[in-house]
C-alpha cells in the first residue's frame, strides 16, 4: 500500500512538472517563440545609429496643426491597424504580434524617445537591430513616406502623449539623461556644466591662449565636414570624441597620449558615445533648426607625386599660407605673433612639420578636410571657394612634404 | 487509504490543469510571406525571433481562416473589422501573424491575420 502511495505521489509530481515545463518550455516552436517576449512594446533604450543621428525634427513640426492633421490621415490608413486608433498599441493587427507596438499614451515612454530615434524607427521599422532580432514586424516606411510625411506621422503620434509643446530635449530632459551622466563623469571638468567650455580644469590646459575647451552653445566648431560657419554633423563630433584632439597643448597635457589637448574616448562603447553626443547637442538648439545638412565630400586621395608637391608649393605661396605658417612651415610666419581667435585669445599657427599634432588628423584626407572647411573661430580660412579639388590635394601633399615622414614619402615617389 | 489518495488526486488535477490551457495557447508566428502555394494549401513565412531568422511552412486545413483588417463600413463605426480572404489573395512581402498548432513536424494554421499588405 505504501509503495502504491509513493508511485502515485511521484506520478502527481511528474504531472505538475510536465505542466510547468509546457508552460515555459525551451524554444521548440517553428519561430522559436513560446510566449511574448516583450509585452511593453517595441521601445528599446538604444540610440539612433550615426547615419540617423542628425535627423532631428524642426521643433515647430510638433505643434503645427497642418502637420498633425496630415499625420493623422497617414496614421489612420497605415499605422492604426497595429498602433490602434488611440495610439495605445492595441490595434487588431498589433495585438497578435510577438513584439507589441508601444503605447504612445505613455507620457514617460514618449518623453524618453528622442526625435532622431523616433524617425529612425519609422524609417527603418523592424529591419534594424535590435528590433529585427526581437521579431519586430514594424515595416520600414522610408520608401513609402517622404521625410515630411514621416515627421507628420510622428507629430500626430506625439499628440497621444498629451504633451502640447515641441518634442525636444529642453522640454524633455529625460531623453538625454544617459548622455548627461556620461558628460558629468567625462567632460564637465573641461567643458563646464552648461557646455560653455568653462569647466574648472579646461582653461588651465592652455592658460590665456587658444585652444580652449569648446563652447557647445556657440556655433563655432573647428572640426567639421560642413561648410564654414555651420555646425558639425554628429559624425564629426563622434570622430572628435573618439580620436580626441591633438595639439601642442599646455603644461597639463603631458599625461594625455600623443600630444592631445583632448583625450580620445575610442574605448567608450559606441552606444555610450552616441548617448553622450545627444546630450552635447542639447546645449545648442541650432542642431534642431537646420533642415538640410550640407557636407563637403572628400574624394579618394590621389597618389603623392613630385609634380603635385611642386604645384602645392606654388599654391602655398599664392594662398599666403606662409604668412602664418612660415616659409618652412614651422608656424613662424610674419603674421603668426599677431594671430587671435574669435575670443581674442592669442592663437599659434600650426607647426606643419609636426603632422602628428594636427588637430584635424594627419592623413591626406584629413588635411584636405581642414583646407576646405577651415577652422571656424580661428584665422585658418576655408579654401573651398578659391581652390579646385585637385589644387587642394596639391596643397595637402605639399603640407605633408614639410615633415620628415612626408619628405621620405616624396623621395619614395620620385624613385 | 482515502486520506492518502486525496493529495495524490489533487496533484494529478493540478498537473493536468496546468497542461491543458497551455497546449491550446500557442504563440503566433509572425513574419513576411515568402511564398503561397494554393495547390498544396501552404504558406511560407520568414520569421525572426531571439536573433534567429527561419523559414516556416504552414499548412492550411479546411478549418483554417485567413483574415485582414478593414475599416468598418457600418454607419457610425470607425473601428476595424475582420474580412475573410482566400489563400491565393495573400502576396509575398505581406506581413502576417499566424496562430498555428504543432502537429507532428508541421505547423497547422488556425488563423492567419494580415498585419500589413505591401
Amino acid at each position: 500500500m505504501r509503495k502504491l502511495y509513493w508511485w502515485l505521489s511521484a506520478l502527481g509530481i511528474a504531472a505538475v512538472a510536465l505542466g510547468m515545463w509546457i508552460a515555459d518550455p525551451p524554444a521548440i516552436r517553428a519561430n522559436g517563440e513560446d510566449k511574448h517576449e516583450d509585452d511593453k512594446g517595441g521601445h528599446a533604450h538604444v540610440p539612433a545609429p550615426l547615419e540617423y543621428a542628425d535627423n532631428h525634427v524642426p521643433p515647430s513640426v510638433w505643434t503645427d496643426p497642418a502637420m498633425i492633421a496630415r499625420g493623422k490621415e497617414i496614421f489612420t490608413v497605415k499605422c492604426a491597424v497595429c498602433h490602434g486608433d488611440t495610439g495605445d498599441g492595441k490595434g487588431p493587427a498589433g495585438a497578435v504580434l510577438p513584439l507589441k507596438p508601444p503605447d504612445f499614451r505613455d507620457k514617460a515612454g514618449a518623453a524618453e524617445m528622442r526625435d532622431n530615434y523616433w524617425y529612425w524607427r519609422v524609417s527603418e521599422g523592424g529591419q534594424a537591430e535590435p528590433f529585427k532580432s526581437r521579431g519586430s514586424a514594424m515595416p520600414p516606411w522610408k520608401d513609402d513616406l517622404s521625410r515630411e510625411e514621416r515627421w507628420a506621422v510622428m507629430a500626430y503620434q506625439h499628440t497621444f502623449s498629451g504633451h502640447n509643446g515641441p518634442h525636444v530635449p529642453w522640454e524633455h530632459p529625460e531623453m538625454v539623461m544617459v548622455g548627461r551622466d556620461i558628460y558629468v563623469m567625462a567632460c564637465v571638468t573641461c567643458h563646464g556644466q552648461d557646455g560653455k567650455g568653462d569647466g574648472t580644469v579646461g582653461p588651465t590646459l592652455s592658460p590665456g591662449r587658444a585652444p580652449q575647451p569648446r563652447n557647445f552653445t556657440s556655433n563655432l566648431f573647428k572640426l567639421r565636414s560642413t561648410p564654414t560657419g555651420q555646425l558639425p554633423t554628429t559624425a564629426d563630433l563622434f570622430r572628435t570624441i573618439s580620436e580626441g584632439i591633438r595639439a601642442d597643448g599646455g603644461p597639463l597635457t603631458f599625461g594625455l597620449r600623443g600630444y592631445r589637448i583632448m583625450p580620445g574616448f575610442h574605448q567608450m562603447p559606441v552606444e555610450q558615445r552616441l548617448e553622450l553626443l545627444e546630450y552635447v547637442k542639447s546645449f545648442n538648439k541650432g542642431f534642431w533648426d537646420r533642415h538640410e545638412i550640407k557636407t563637403i565630400a572628400i574624394p579618394t586621395p590621389p597618389p603623392m607625386t613630385p609634380e603635385r608637391v611642386a604645384r602645392g608649393l606654388q599654391l602655398y605661396k599664392d594662398a599666403e599660407c606662409l604668412a602664418c605658417h612660415g616659409e618652412s612651415g614651422r608656424g613662424d610666419g610674419p603674421s603668426a605673433p599677431t594671430l587671435k581667435d574669435a575670443s581674442e585669445l592669442p592663437i599659434a599657427a600650426t607647426d606643419l612639420t609636426l603632422p602628428n599634432r594636427f588637430k584635424n588628423g594627419m592623413r591626406p584626407q584629413d588635411i584636405y578636410r581642414t583646407l576646405v572647411t577651415g577652422f571656424s573661430g580661428t584665422p585658418m580660412p576655408s579654401y573651398a571657394d578659391s581652390l579646385e579639388p585637385d589644387q587642394v590635394w596639391d596643397l595637402a601633399y605639399y603640407v605633408l612634404s614639410l615633415s620628415s615622414d612626408g619628405r621620405r614619402a616624396l623621395e619614395t615617389a620620385k624613385r | 487509504m482515502i486520506r492518502m489518495i486525496g493529495p495524490i488526486v489533487v496533484l494529478l488535477v493540478l498537473g493536468m490543469g496546468t497542461v491543458g490551457p497551455v497546449i491550446a495557447d500557442e504563440a503566433p508566428i509572425s513574419g513576411t510571406v515568402k511564398a503561397v502555394d494554393p495547390a498544396a494549401q501552404t504558406l511560407t513565412v520568414e520569421t525572426t525571433a531571439k536573433g534567429k531568422t527561419r523559414t516556416v511552412t504552414i499548412l492550411l486545413k479546411p478549418g483554417s481562416r485567413i483574415v485582414k483588417f478593414v475599416r468598418s463600413t457600418e454607419p457610425g463605426k470607425t473601428g476595424f473589422v475582420e474580412q475573410a480572404i482566400a489563400l491565393d489573395d495573400l502576396k509575398p512581402g505581406w506581413i502576417v501573424s499566424v496562430t498555428a498548432k504543432h502537429e507532428g513536424d508541421r505547423e497547422v494554421a488556425e488563423i492567419v491575420k494580415v498585419v500589413l499588405e505591401r
